[in-house]
């Protein structure tokens, strides 16, 4: 970053300013994209079958003639007050709706980035070896190739393998019905889908990072000086990073965000992504913006984070 | 590398483009019990209604390859013109919000905007959206680099009016970032396309596609592997295959690095 002289001050006051004006754009950009294209929640809800007088109606009634801006307005300041209106679907209040959901998927993708973190360090330490090995070496080829794969593909071929060939795990996930804790052999394949890609994701972004901060000259210094590594490590190269690593968690926690919608439809496993998707599906819109805008939320939050820590380069 | 993978993406694309004429069977019609496991006649076995699987494999390309390259075409279009417009006049546009473009998975647009849109132009309209920003920031580099080129400065001396040095002078010079660059758009565009294909959010043709197939043929894992196992490879190496053909290409480029 640019900032000079008060740069502590000015990020305090700055990071969390930038990630306000984010979310305000973010929060147009899911209204706009939900209800200001053609096709609105009347014709969702008449579904063909009503005349226009009727359609006119419902539109009048829900506020759908006004200009889009009020009806963002009106939207955003609603949800300031906790108030996210209720499904078109089913006509709950879509804070219940979503909240019903949520102990699955917490549980999923805690299991997810229980995987996924071990995995990304193994990775960076894998990378940093191999960049004090073999200097000239840039690496991290096989986790960038590796991102390419389509995550239904990793679904797909972990479901044959694991499901289809071993016959270990069922193929499909379903809960309990009276809810409860899942059986863990269910968790298995969505979880592996999730981590998977994910942590070649992480790997991909910091082991990079990490190789070059090895490449540094105060630490080649330090080692041939006979500091300790471990001492190197502390002082020189975890420091550095502090920031990227916050940055890859939040690109983490946006891959389970939207893998969760994927991978839980894919093996039937009733949380917040299964209902992000049957809502998308049902055109039920006040679902979607809500589930939306909160993964867009979860996301800029660690990005907060990674923005406030002390940036040392 | 380099070269394997080129070619195995044009593998790829033959068997999708001469696949339809080659498949054994009528893909849409049953003519084996659902997921039969494979035998002399199906050597894939049978799909959830019993359609030959190897000839689905073969008719099933075509849509996501095609949908994923005009995607990836007008991604690569819209960011290659900006980016010439924004290194062109020093802009440093997006700077902020690079880290949000970053962070979003491009799931996650497509499926808002697949409320509102049928699920191929949300696949579009999302691989723009997410892709189009970071073309933009290649050619962006590239051009802001090659503004200063001597015959770049002899068009300008000469009177040329910048849109005739931009096209005729600086295009050509910076063309291969947003060819290399169109890659990854087409990887990004092959993964939405999948995804919602995988969802149901898209209309899959009666003859099969690559992803719906994943999803038809999930619950029968146990009895024929072989329906999950091979529309999953065929996605997964042409993926493979053109990204790395894709970061060879940017590598080269940019003139970073060896091409390996």
């Amino acid at each position: 970053m640019r900032l000079s002289a008060p740069a502590g001050l000015s990020r305090a006051v700055l990071a969390p300013l930038r990630a306000v004006v984010l979310l305000a754009v973010v929060s147009v950009a899911v209204f706009a994209a939900t209800e200001l294209l053609p096709g609105d929640a009347a014709d969702a809800v008449g579904a063909g079958r009503a005349s226009a007088a009727q359609l006119a109606g419902l539109r009048a009634e829900r506020g759908l003639d006004r200009p889009g801006w009020e009806r963002w307005a009106s939207w955003a300041s609603a949800l300031l007050h906790g108030d996210a209106g209720r499904s078109l679907l089913t006509g709950r209040p879509v804070v219940d709706v979503i909240g019903g959901r949520l102990p699955a998927t917490a549980v999923l993708a805690g299991s997810a980035f229980a995987l996924t973190a071990p995995l990304v360090l193994l990775g960076c330490v894998l990378a940093g070896r191999r960049a004090l090995r073999r200097p000239g070496d840039a690496g991290g080829g096989l986790a960038t190739a590796l991102t390419a794969v389509p995550q239904v593909v990793v679904a797909a071929a972990l479901a044959a393998l694991l499901s289809g060939v071993l016959r270990w795990v069922p193929p499909v996930s379903l809960l309990p019905p009276g809810g409860g804790p899942p059986d863990p052999s269910i968790l298995v394949l969505p979880v592996l889908t999730l981590a998977l890609p994910s942590a070649a994701f992480g790997v991909a972004l910091l082991g990079g990072v990490v190789a070059d901060a090895l490449r540094r000259p105060y630490v080649t210094d330090a080692l041939v000086r006979g500091v300790p590594a471990g001492r190197v490590l502390r002082r020189h190269v975890l420091p550095v990073l502090a920031a990227p690593a916050l940055r890859v968690l939040a690109v983490v926690v946006g891959g389970l965000a939207a893998g969760g919608a994927l991978v839980e439809t894919v093996f039937g496993y009733a949380g917040a992504g299964e209902l992000l998707v049957s809502s998308v599906a049902a055109r039920d819109t006040p679902v979607v913006q809500l589930l939306g805008l909160g993964s867009a939320t979860a996301v800029l939050a660690v990005l907060l984070l990674a923005d406030l820590v002390p940036v040392r380069s | 590398m380099n070269r394997v993978s080129l070619a195995f993406a044009f593998v790829v694309v033959a068997v999708t483009l001469l696949g339809p004429a080659l498949a054994p069977y009528d893909p849409a019609a049953p003519v084996t019990a659902p997921w039969q496991a494979s035998s002399v006649g199906h050597p894939l076995g049978g799909d959830v209604l019993g359609r030959d699987v190897l000839s689905r494999l073969l008719a099933g390309g075509r849509r996501l390859l095609v949908l994923s390259l005009v995607a990836a075409a007008a991604a690569t279009l819209v960011g290659t013109l900006g980016g010439l417009a924004a290194g062109w006049g020093g802009s440093r546009v997006l700077a902020a919000g690079a880290d949000l473009l970053l962070a979003v998975p491009v799931l996650l647009p497509a499926l808002v905007l697949a409320v509102s849109l049928p699920g191929d132009a949300a696949v579009v309209a999302a691989t723009v959206v997410a892709g189009a920003p970071l073309t933009l920031g290649v050619v962006r580099d590239a051009t802001a680099g090659a503004r200063e080129r001597g015959y770049v400065r002899a068009a300008r001396l000469r009177g040329e009016r910048t849109l005739a040095v931009l096209l005729r002078e600086v295009l050509p010079a910076v063309a291969g970032v947003p060819a290399a660059d169109l890659g990854l758009r087409f990887v990004t565009a092959l993964q939405l396309a999948s995804a919602l294909a995988v969802l149901g959010l898209t209309d899959a043709p009666a003859t099969g596609d690559w992803a719906a197939m994943l999803r038809e043929n999930l619950a029968g894992a146990a009895l024929n592997p072989a329906a999950l196992a091979a529309p999953a490879l065929l996605l997964a190496m042409l993926s493979l295959s053109v990204a790395a053909a894709a970061h060879a290409g940017l590598r080269h480029a940019f003139g970073t690095g060896d091409a390996s």
